[in-house]
């Protein structure tokens, strides 16, 4: 399916916290209650609708464990949004964001759209981080911040969309070098400014398949 | 060759014997010779030189008609890949004798886990595990909770083990099921308390259920203690800057057989991390078939501690030309391969593995892999774009080719006198 623009997320955090369930409920639309450990990164795409324009996300579910930061790294550096999860009942989770915003900041592009995501909404009963927490720690930090349930899909879809949002503004306002994909933009193959018989480095590029 | 006897086989054994005949009734029952004719043509131009169809694992019990008619020792002529290959019961007897031999024949028992079918049960990896990595068999003693409890990373391997749900047979109750995951955790914690110099990964616990379902908690633990300081130690620092090194010696092997490949996954810039839960967990946390998963434990636990990486550029290589239809991008590529097919042949990837590992020793290729991390690093460095061909043009060939030459001549040389005979002699018993 062809599309106008794709944007290339992260989604980073403690382990444990609901990255995969987050991506699992955006793609698939389910939750599985036990979800399997993500080693290394993982990965999913679903195509959604700004402005009236195809967009396809393209979404790198990375291992939250310290030990594979070396490894995940690396998928920081082409990515236009990250989405930062924290687990709303695990108060170390959201003590840990300054480390994970650092590593992100330093490994990423500057433009790089990030949403603080205080996931797990419907466990309110173990609540440990107040909601004006993360609203604070995001106004601070220069972040989009939303509470989601991964389980009920509460907020899941704005997550994901705003985001998406916040970067369709930024290339309208000509923040983001849409010509570099190391941006982690990559304009469709039917709407790229080159022509289709431009040299090797055009942006056009096939649309991928289901999946991807 | 006699009609063997086979009813004081355990159960999982004569399943296997009959089942690995079950191409043989297809010979002789049907008589589609032409057919098999068709399909050997197409294997071979595939580049394969056995006679073994896809599906050569254990299947299920077989029918009366199927015991009729494919009772060992009754092996068709027309597969003289069997010829050198013992039957599962001979192979069975191999192992108690070597079991029973003074001393034990290690080496037997080494070449009994790799070569096809492995260790057979579950009843015998439990027995020889033990002697292949020289450990003595003793009662554990394990440390009460409130002792675990104080180690560091006891919170995480907890909430790892709870999320292993799909490591368990399914029909389990679920209180077996609890117990167990108890057991898993004391396992862990108690090796990593008894070496602290070793740091716990997320995906040691697969590896750790595999040894509890097999050989229970004391023994368990055992093993993983003896692996954690050697097969599995390069994954224990704490970075992964070490699995790294080893995940890096994947395109070059691949380069080997094929550098069309090689080229092709280099220039989609995929890497190598579609592998890492493959390597770290012996294919524990991708296959959800606990037969293969300890198949291939009796493979790696039996060879030098990078076949995992071997086993893995094997199952790269048998994808190839799914790999080179795919749309050369990163994604595409990372999705493609990071799923593993359900049906894959595992016992002719573990001897393509062996006859990689042979062509391709660690040792040789190390100069080269070397090579390849300083350009990765170099290309990093420079933030280089990597600008990707939209298509495929239509010259680039898709046909699989099996390794070059030279490895081409030892798959020839390792299927007649079997690959476990070059890995064991050529690299000794112990690897430390």
């Amino acid at each position: 399916m062809s599309y106008a623009y794709l944007f290339k997320y992260i989604i980073i955090g403690d382990t444990g916290v609901g990255k995969s369930c987050l991506l699992l409920q955006f793609t698939d639309k389910r939750f599985q209650p036990v979800h399997d450990l993500t080693i290394g990164v993982e990965f999913g795409a679903r195509m959604i609708t700004i402005d009236g324009k195809q967009i396809k996300l393209q979404i790198w579910d990375t291992a939250g464990q310290e030990s594979f930061r070396s490894i995940t790294r690396s998928y920081y550096r082409g990515a236009a949004g990250a989405l930062l999860v924290y687990d709303i009942t695990r108060r170390d989770t959201f003590t840990h964001l300054t480390t994970w915003l650092e590593d992100a900041r330093q490994h990423s592009n500057s433009n790089m759209v990030i949403m603080l995501i205080g996931n797990k909404t419907d466990l309110e009963s173990r609540r440990d981080v107040k909601k004006e927490e993360g609203e604070a720690f995001a106004r601070e930090h220069g972040l989009i911040f939303m509470e989601t349930s991964a389980k009920t899909a509460a907020n899941v879809e704005e997550a994901f969309i705003n985001t998406a949002k916040e970067i369709y503004e930024k290339i309208q306002e000509g923040v983001f070098d849409i010509n570099n994909e190391a941006n982690g933009i990559k304009i469709g193959p039917q709407h790229s400014p080159s022509s289709p018989h431009a040299p090797s480095g055009s942006l056009g590029q096939q649309a991928g398949g289901g999946c991807c | 060759m006699a009609e063997l006897e086979t009813n004081h086989l355990p159960e999982v054994c004569r399943d296997k014997m009959y089942s690995n005949d079950s191409k043989h009734r297809t010979l002789s029952v049907s008589g589609t010779t032409d057919n098999i004719g068709i399909r050997q043509r197409r294997r071979l131009h595939a580049g394969q030189t056995d006679n073994h169809t896809d599906d050569d694992e254990v299947k299920s019990s077989p029918t009366k008609a199927d015991r009729n008619l494919s009772l060992p020792g009754k092996q068709s002529a027309a597969c003289a890949y069997c010829k050198g290959i013992p039957t599962t019961r001979q192979k069975y007897l191999l192992i108690v004798k070597a079991l029973q031999s003074d001393p034990i024949d290690v080496i037997t028992l080494k070449q009994c886990a790799i070569s096809r079918g492995g260790l057979i049960s579950d009843e015998l990896r439990a027995k020889v595990w033990p002697h292949l990595l020289g450990i003595e068999v003793t009662q554990v003693k394990f440390l009460p909770e409130s002792s675990l409890m104080k180690y560091r990373e006891y919170k995480q391997v907890l909430l790892d083990v709870n999320r292993s749900l799909k490591r368990f047979p399914p029909g389990m109750e679920e209180s077996q099921r609890l117990g167990m995951q108890d057991e898993m955790v004391s396992i862990i914690v108690q090796v990593l308390h008894n070496n602290p110099e070793l740091c716990y990964y997320q995906g040691y616990h697969d590896i750790a259920v595999t040894f509890l379902l097999v050989t229970g908690q004391s023994l368990a633990y055992q093993i993983l203690e003896k692996l954690s300081n050697e097969h599995l130690k390069d994954f224990m620092y704490k970075t992964m800057e070490k699995t790294t090194t080893i995940l890096d010696y994947m395109l070059p092997l691949i380069g080997k057989s094929s550098p069309e490949l090689r080229q092709f996954m280099e220039r989609s810039g995929v890497g190598t991390i579609f592998c890492l839960s493959w390597l770290i967990t012996w294919f524990g946390h991708v296959l959800p078939d606990f037969k293969h998963v300890v198949r291939l434990y009796d493979f790696f636990i039996a060879c030098h501690p990078f076949m995992p990486i071997y086993l893995a550029t094997a199952i790269v290589l048998h994808r190839e030309s799914e790999i080179l239809e795919c749309e050369c991008d990163m994604a595409m590529v990372h999705h493609l391969l990071s799923k593993i097919p359900a049906d894959l042949p595992f016992e002719r990837l573990i001897t393509i593995a062996g006859d990689l590992f042979i062509s391709y020793p660690p040792t040789d290729l190390e100069p080269e892999v070397i090579l390849y991390r300083k350009n990765l690093e170099l290309k990093n460095e420079e933030n280089k774009e990597v600008v990707r061909r939209r298509n495929i043009g239509p010259s680039l060939s898709i046909t699989p080719r099996f390794i070059s030459k030279r490895g081409a001549a030892i798959w020839a040389l390792s299927a007649a006198v079997g690959v476990c005979a070059y890995v064991v002699y050529h690299y000794g018993v112990r690897w430390y």
